[in-house]
C-alpha cells in the first residue's frame, strides 16, 4: 500500500516546488522590471549630450531610448575644472560618510544594548522617548539649529555635518529591537563567568549583531551621503562642502541642464552602491544558532 | 550538592558586587547618545515649543517679536487646508504601510533564498532606495506624463484602449494615489533590509526541525518565518508609519500641496508657510501639533503590538 | 656654525611671518550667489580679473543652490553673517530693504552703470519708500507669446509687429477658440503650468494679466488687498483664464513644459519667459513667432524682474563691494557669457550688442515690453505672503473652484499678514 502512495506524495511535494519556483521567479522578473526601468531611463538620458534632446523625449517612449549614446556628459563633469572643485566635494563626503557611519554603529548599538540588556529602570519610558524623538521631522528643527551651530563658531566645519546625524532615535531602536531578540541565556553566561556589562557588549552581542551592523551602515551611509539642504546651511565654502551640495546646483534655475544633471546623478549613486554591495554579504551568514549550540 | 555548586553558593552574588561600577559603566555606554540627541534633537524642538507661542518671523524684522499664547494654534485649527493636510497624510500611511511594506516583505523573502545572480539581485532591488529623491521625482514625473507618457501608454495597451489616459499628478482622485506608488518605489528598499536582517535571526535549526517534523513550505513559512519576525513587523510597521506622516520631499518637488490641495502634507504645509511665508512661529506651532498626533498614533500602535513584542 | 644656521632660519622664518602678517591685510569681500555651474564659473573668472587688478582685495563667494537659496540667506541672516554683496531675487527687495539688510547703492556704483540702465531695471531694483535705488544688474525679464508660425498662418491671424499693436482680447479669444479647432493642435496654449503650482512664476506671468485688465494684486496706495485683488477685473480676467482651462485649452501641469515644441507640436502659443526661446527655436528653428503679450483691457502690461545685486548694511567695505558690482557689469567676457545664455538685458549697453534683443533680433518685441509696458511686482515687505497667497487662489481656479471666493480668501490672508505686522511701518503711513 505504501509503495504505492508514496510516489503521490513525492510527486505532489515536487509539483509544488516547482510551480513555487516558477512563481519566484516570475515574481522577480516582474519585480525588477518594475524597479529597474525607471533607473534604466536615467542611465539612457545620462548618455545623451543634448540637453535640449533629452527634453524633447521626455515623456514618451523615446525616454528610454539612446541613439547615439556618449560618455561626453560623464566627461564634462569629471573635467569641469571651473569653480566647483569635484575631487575635493568627493572627499568631503567620503570623509563625512565615513566618520558618521563608524562613530554611529558604536554610539547606537551601545545605546540600544541599555536599552535592551541594561538595568536601567523606566526603560518602557525610555523606549517610547526614543520612539517619540522619530517623530520630530528634521525641517521643524533645522532652523533653530543653524542658529544654534553658528553661535557654537561650528560653520564650515566637518564637525558640523557629522554630530548631529550621528546618534538617531531610529537606530537606537534598531538596535534595540536585534539586541533583545538574541536569547538571554548568553547573557547570564557571561554574566555569571564575571565579564562586564562593556565586554558582554563587545566580545559578545556586538560580533552576533552583523546584520543589523550591516543594516545601519547602509541606511546611515545613504542619508549621510544624500544629505543636501543641511550642509547648504552651515557651510560657505568649499572647504567642508559635500558633493550633494554641487550635485544640486545642476538642478536649479528656469533651465536645468538635463545632461549635466542626469549624468551627474548617476555618478552620485556608485559610491554609495558600492557601500551597499560590500556590506549585504552580512546578511548572508546565520551566527546566533551555532552561538547558542555552544 | 557538587563541590562547584557549594563555592557558587558560597561566594557573593556577582551581580550585587558589580552594582556601582556596573551602573557607571550603563551610563558612559548610553551617555554619548544621550548627550547627542539632547544637542541636536530635543533642544532644537523644546526651542520650537517656545516659538509656537510667538509671532516670531523666519529672520529678525523691525516688527517687535510678541508672546500670543495659543492664537497660532487657533489660527491652524481654523485653517480648512490644516485639516486636509492631516487627512492626506493619513490616506497616504494607510495606503502606503502595505504597498511598501508588502513589497519590502516580498523582495525580502525572494532575495533570502538561495538563488543564483542572488548578490546581484539584492543590488538591483535596493538601487531605488539609493537615489536621491530629486531624481526620483524626475524620473516618475515623466512616467507619469498626460496625456502620453509612458505609464498611459502601458494602461492604455493593456486595456485596450478602454481606460482613458489619467492625469496621474494632475487630477486630484489621482494625485495622492500616485505619490504612494512613487514613495513606495523609492523606499521599500529600507524596510527590504531590515527584513533581511531580521531573516536572518531565525535559526536555521527551527527550519530543520520542522522540516523533520514534515512541514511543507507553506506551514515551514507560517509556523517558523512569521513568528520568527514578529518583533520586525512590528519595528517596520511603527517605523513606517512614522515615516509615512512625515510626507515632504515628494511632494514639494511634484505636486506642491496640489492640485487643490489634494496632496498637501502636514509637514509641507509646515514648511509652507515657516519658510515662504515666514512664519517661523505658526510653523513651530504646526510641528507641535503634528508631533503630538503622530506619538500618541506610534505609542497606541506599539501598545495594540506588544502581544507580539519580545 | 650650528648656531648661525639657526639665527639664519630664525630669522627667515620671522620676516616671512612678518611679510605673511601684511599681506593678510587685505580687503575681504563676500558675495552670496546662487545660479548653475556655468554662472559660478563666470563669476569666479571676473573676481580672478578684479583681484588682478586690485590685489589687495580678496574676492571669496558663498554658493547656495537655487532651491536652497532663501533658506540660506534666512540661516546667514539668523547667524549675523551676512556678506557683502548679496543676489536677490527682485520681487523680494523690498522686504529685504524693509527688515534693514540693505543699503542704498547708487553713490557705490559707477555713474555710467547706473545711467546704463534700462527704466524696468531700475525699477526692479528701486525700494518704494525712499525712492533709492538698492540694487543692480546686468540682466532683467520678460515674458512674451510665442506662437507656432504654420498654426497661426492656418488660422490667418495677425502677427504683430511691435508692442504697440499687440493682440486685443477679443483677438486673443478668437484665436484661441479657432486653433482649438484646428488639425494638429492638442492645446492652443502652453502657460507652463508644467512648473508646478508653487512656483514665482504663477504670479510673474497671470499678474500682468489681471494688471491688464484694469486691476492688482493689491492697492499699491493703501496697500489693502481686499477690495483689489478680489474685484470684478481680477475676477474676470482669471474666470477667463479658468474658462480656458476647462475648456481644455491649456496644456495640463502634468504633460510637461515640452509642449510648443515636442513632436508634433501640440501647442500652438507658449505664454513662456524670455528663458523659454532657447530650447524652443533650437527645436522649431524659422517655425516660431514671438509677439508681445495681449492687452487684456486698455494697455498691456508685461511682468520684470530678476536676480539682482545689493550691498549689505553690514558690509564692513562697501565702496570696494560696489567697485566689484561695477567691475563685474561691464566685464566683457562676463557680458558674453550672459549673451551665450540669452540672457534678457537690463543695461542698454548690453541690449545693444546683444544680437537676440536688438530691433531686428527675433526677440526685439521682449526688450520692447521692457521699456512699454513692464510693471514691477509689489513692492511691499508682505510680497512673500503677497505671491504665496496668489498661487492657491490660482491653484483653486484651474481646479474648477469658485474664482472670487479664491480670490477673496488669498486677499485676506494678504491682509492679514501686514496686519500681523502693524502694516509694516512706514508702509502703513502711505496712504
Amino acid at each position: 500500500m505504501s509503495d504505492i502512495a508514496l510516489p503521490r506524495v513525492v510527486t505532489a511535494e515536487r509539483s509544488v516546488k516547482i510551480s513555487l519556483r516558477i512563481v519566484q521567479t516570475a515574481a522577480i522578473f516582474i519585480i525588477a522590471l518594475i524597479v529597474i526601468s525607471p533607473l534604466f531611463m536615467l542611465l539612457i538620458a545620462s548618455l545623451k549630450d543634448d540637453r535640449f534632446q533629452i527634453l524633447a523625449d521626455m515623456g514618451s517612449f523615446r525616454a528610454f531610448w539612446v541613439s547615439n549614446p556618449t560618455l561626453s556628459n560623464f566627461n564634462e563633469i569629471a573635467h569641469f575644472s571651473g569653480e566647483l572643485a569635484y575631487g575635493r566635494y568627493l572627499f568631503n563626503s567620503l570623509v563625512i560618510l565615513a566618520v558618521t557611519v563608524a562613530s554611529g554603529l558604536v554610539v547606537n548599538s551601545m545605546a540600544g544594548f541599555i536599552l535592551a540588556w541594561g538595568s536601567l529602570r523606566g526603560k518602557a519610558v525610555l523606549l517610547s522617548l526614543v520612539v517619540a524623538l522619530y517623530v520630530i521631522p528634521q525641517e521643524s528643527i533645522i532652523m533653530p539649529l543653524v542658529v544654534m551651530m553658528s553661535r557654537a563658531g561650528l560653520t564650515d566645519t566637518f564637525a558640523v555635518q557629522i554630530l548631529p546625524w550621528v546618534a538617531s532615535p531610529l537606530y537606537i531602536f534598531l538596535f534595540y529591537q536585534f539586541f533583545a531578540q538574541l536569547p538571554k541565556e548568553l547573557y547570564e553566561a557571561a554574566e555569571i563567568d564575571g565579564a562586564s556589562i562593556f565586554r558582554i557588549y563587545r566580545s559578545i552581542y556586538l560580533p552576533l549583531s552583523l546584520p543589523a551592523l550591516a543594516t545601519v551602515s547602509i541606511l546611515m551611509g545613504i542619508e549621510s551621503w544624500n544629505q543636501y539642504l543641511w550642509p547648504t546651511l552651515v557651510t560657505q565654502t568649499d572647504y567642508a562642502r559635500p558633493i550633494s551640495v554641487a550635485i544640486a546646483t545642476f538642478f536649479g534655475q528656469d533651465s536645468i541642464y538635463w545632461d549635466r544633471a542626469m549624468a551627474a546623478s548617476v555618478l552620485m549613486m556608485i559610491p554609495i552602491l558600492a557601500l551597499y554591495l560590500a556590506f549585504q554579504r552580512w546578511f548572508v551568514s546565520s551566527f546566533v544558532g551555532s552561538a547558542v549550540k555552544g | 550538592m557538587t563541590l562547584q555548586q557549594s563555592i557558587a553558593a558560597t561566594r557573593p552574588r556577582v551581580g550585587r558586587r558589580r552594582d556601582p561600577g556596573r551602573l557607571m559603566q550603563e551610563l558612559l555606554m548610553i551617555a554619548p547618545a544621550v548627550i547627542l540627541l539632547a544637542c541636536f534633537l530635543i533642544a532644537p524642538f523644546l526651542l520650537s515649543f517656545w516659538t509656537s507661542m510667538t509671532n516670531q518671523p523666519l529672520v529678525p524684522r523691525p516688527t517687535p517679536v510678541r508672546f500670543i499664547g495659543l492664537q497660532n494654534f487657533v489660527r491652524i485649527f481654523n485653517d480648512p487646508l490644516f485639516w486636509t493636510s492631516l487627512w492626506n497624510v493619513t490616506r497616504f500611511t494607510i495606503w502606503v504601510l502595505p504597498v511598501q511594506c508588502g513589497m519590502a516583505f516580498a523582495t525580502a523573502l525572494l532575495l533570502h533564498q538561495k538563488i543564483p545572480g542572488r548578490n546581484v539581485l539584492r543590488g538591483m532591488f535596493f538601487l531605488p532606495a539609493i537615489t536621491s529623491m530629486v531624481v526620483v521625482c524626475v524620473i516618475w514625473g515623466t512616467l507619469f506624463q498626460y496625456p502620453s507618457g509612458p505609464l498611459n501608454q502601458i494602461v492604455g495597451f493593456l486595456s485596450a484602449g478602454h481606460i482613458q489616459p489619467i492625469d496621474w499628478l494632475g487630477n486630484p482622485k489621482w494625485a495622492m494615489f500616485s505619490i504612494v506608488l512613487l514613495s513606495a518605489w523609492q523606499a521599500y528598499g529600507f524596510q527590504m533590509i531590515v527584513y533581511l536582517a531580521g531573516l536572518q535571526g531565525i535559526p536555521d535549526e527551527l527550519y530543520d526541525a520542522s522540516r523533520i517534523d514534515g512541514a511543507n513550505v507553506f506551514q515551514r513559512f507560517w509556523h517558523v518565518t512569521m513568528p520568527g519576525l514578529r518583533p520586525t513587523h512590528v519595528f517596520v510597521l511603527v517605523i513606517t508609519t512614522i515615516q509615512a506622516f512625515k510626507l515632504y520631499t515628494q511632494v514639494a518637488i511634484l505636486t506642491q500641496g496640489g492640485p487643490s490641495g489634494s496632496t498637501e502634507t502636514v509637514v509641507h504645509y509646515m514648511v509652507r508657510t515657516g519658510f515662504e511665508q515666514q512664519k517661523l512661529g505658526y510653523a513651530s506651532a504646526v510641528s507641535v501639533i503634528l508631533f503630538v498626533i503622530v506619538l500618541v498614533i506610534a505609542l497606541l500602535q506599539r501598545q495594540l503590538l506588544r502581544r507580539f513584542d519580545v | 656654525m650650528g648656531k648661525r644656521l639657526l639665527s639664519a632660519l630664525l630669522l627667515t622664518s620671522a620676516s616671512l611671518a612678518a611679510s605673511a602678517g601684511w599681506a593678510d591685510a587685505k580687503t575681504v569681500i563676500h558675495m552670496m550667489h546662487q545660479g548653475d555651474p556655468g554662472w559660478v564659473k563666470a563669476y569666479a573668472d571676473v573676481a580672478k580679473r578684479f583681484e588682478g587688478a586690485n590685489p589687495d582685495v580678496d574676492i571669496e563667494f558663498i554658493y547656495a543652490p537655487h532651491d536652497a537659496y532663501n533658506e540660506k540667506f534666512s540661516a546667514a541672516v539668523m547667524s549675523k553673517q551676512l556678506p557683502d554683496i548679496m543676489e536677490i531675487d527682485a520681487p523680494f527687495l523690498a522686504n529685504y530693504a524693509w527688515s534693514g539688510y540693505l543699503q542704498p547703492i547708487k553713490s557705490l556704483i559707477d555713474k555710467d552703470v547706473i545711467d546704463d540702465m534700462t527704466a524696468s531695471n531700475v525699477s526692479q531694483g528701486t525700494y518704494p519708500i525712499d525712492k533709492e535705488l538698492y540694487a543692480v544688474g546686468l540682466t532683467d525679464s520678460s515674458v512674451v507669446l510665442y506662437g507656432n508660425k504654420k498654426y497661426l498662418e492656418a488660422i490667418g491671424a495677425r502677427i504683430p509687429k511691435s508692442v504697440d499693436d499687440a493682440w486685443t482680447k477679443e483677438e486673443f479669444e478668437g484665436y484661441l477658440e479657432k486653433l482649438s479647432k484646428l488639425d494638429g493642435v492638442k492645446w492652443p496654449i502652453d502657460t507652463f503650468r508644467g512648473y508646478g503650482i508653487k512656483t514665482e512664476w504663477i504670479t510673474y506671468a497671470y499678474g500682468p494679466l489681471l494688471e491688464s485688465a484694469g486691476c492688482d494684486l493689491i492697492d499699491r496706495k493703501t496697500w489693502k488687498a481686499t477690495g483689489t485683488l478680489d474685484s470684478d477685473a481680477c475676477v474676470g480676467a482669471l474666470t477667463m483664464v479658468q474658462t480656458w482651462v476647462k475648456n481644455g485649452w491649456v496644456v495640463p501641469g502634468s504633460s510637461g513644459t515640452n509642449q510648443f515644441y515636442a513632436e508634433g507640436r501640440p501647442a500652438a502659443l507658449a505664454l513662456g519667459g524670455h528663458w523659454f526661446y532657447a530650447e524652443a527655436a533650437a527645436a522649431m528653428k524659422d517655425d516660431i513667432v514671438v509677439m508681445p503679450l495681449p492687452k487684456l483691457g486698455d494697455k498691456g502690461v508685461s511682468p520684470n524682474g530678476t536676480w539682482i545685486w545689493g550691498i549689505t548694511k553690514t558690509s564692513e567695505h562697501p565702496d570696494v563691494a560696489g567697485k566689484f558690482l561695477s567691475f563685474l557689469l561691464k566685464d566683457k567676457d562676463y557680458r558674453e557669457y550672459a549673451k551665450h545664455e540669452s540672457a534678457f538685458p537690463g543695461l542698454k549697453s548690453f541690449a545693444e550688442s546683444s544680437p537676440l534683443y536688438a530691433p531686428g533680433g527675433a526677440m526685439a518685441v521682449a526688450f520692447e515690453q521692457a521699456s512699454k509696458t513692464a510693471v514691477a511686482r509689489p513692492p511691499h515687505p508682505a510680497y512673500p505672503a503677497i505671491t504665496s497667497a496668489f498661487m492657491q487662489a490660482v491653484d483653486k481656479a484651474f481646479n474648477g473652484g469658485d474664482v472670487k471666493q479664491a480670490l477673496s480668501e488669498a486677499a485676506q490672508k494678504i491682509d492679514e499678514d501686514i496686519d500681523d505686522n502693524d502694516g509694516y511701518p512706514p508702509f502703513n503711513a502711505q496712504q
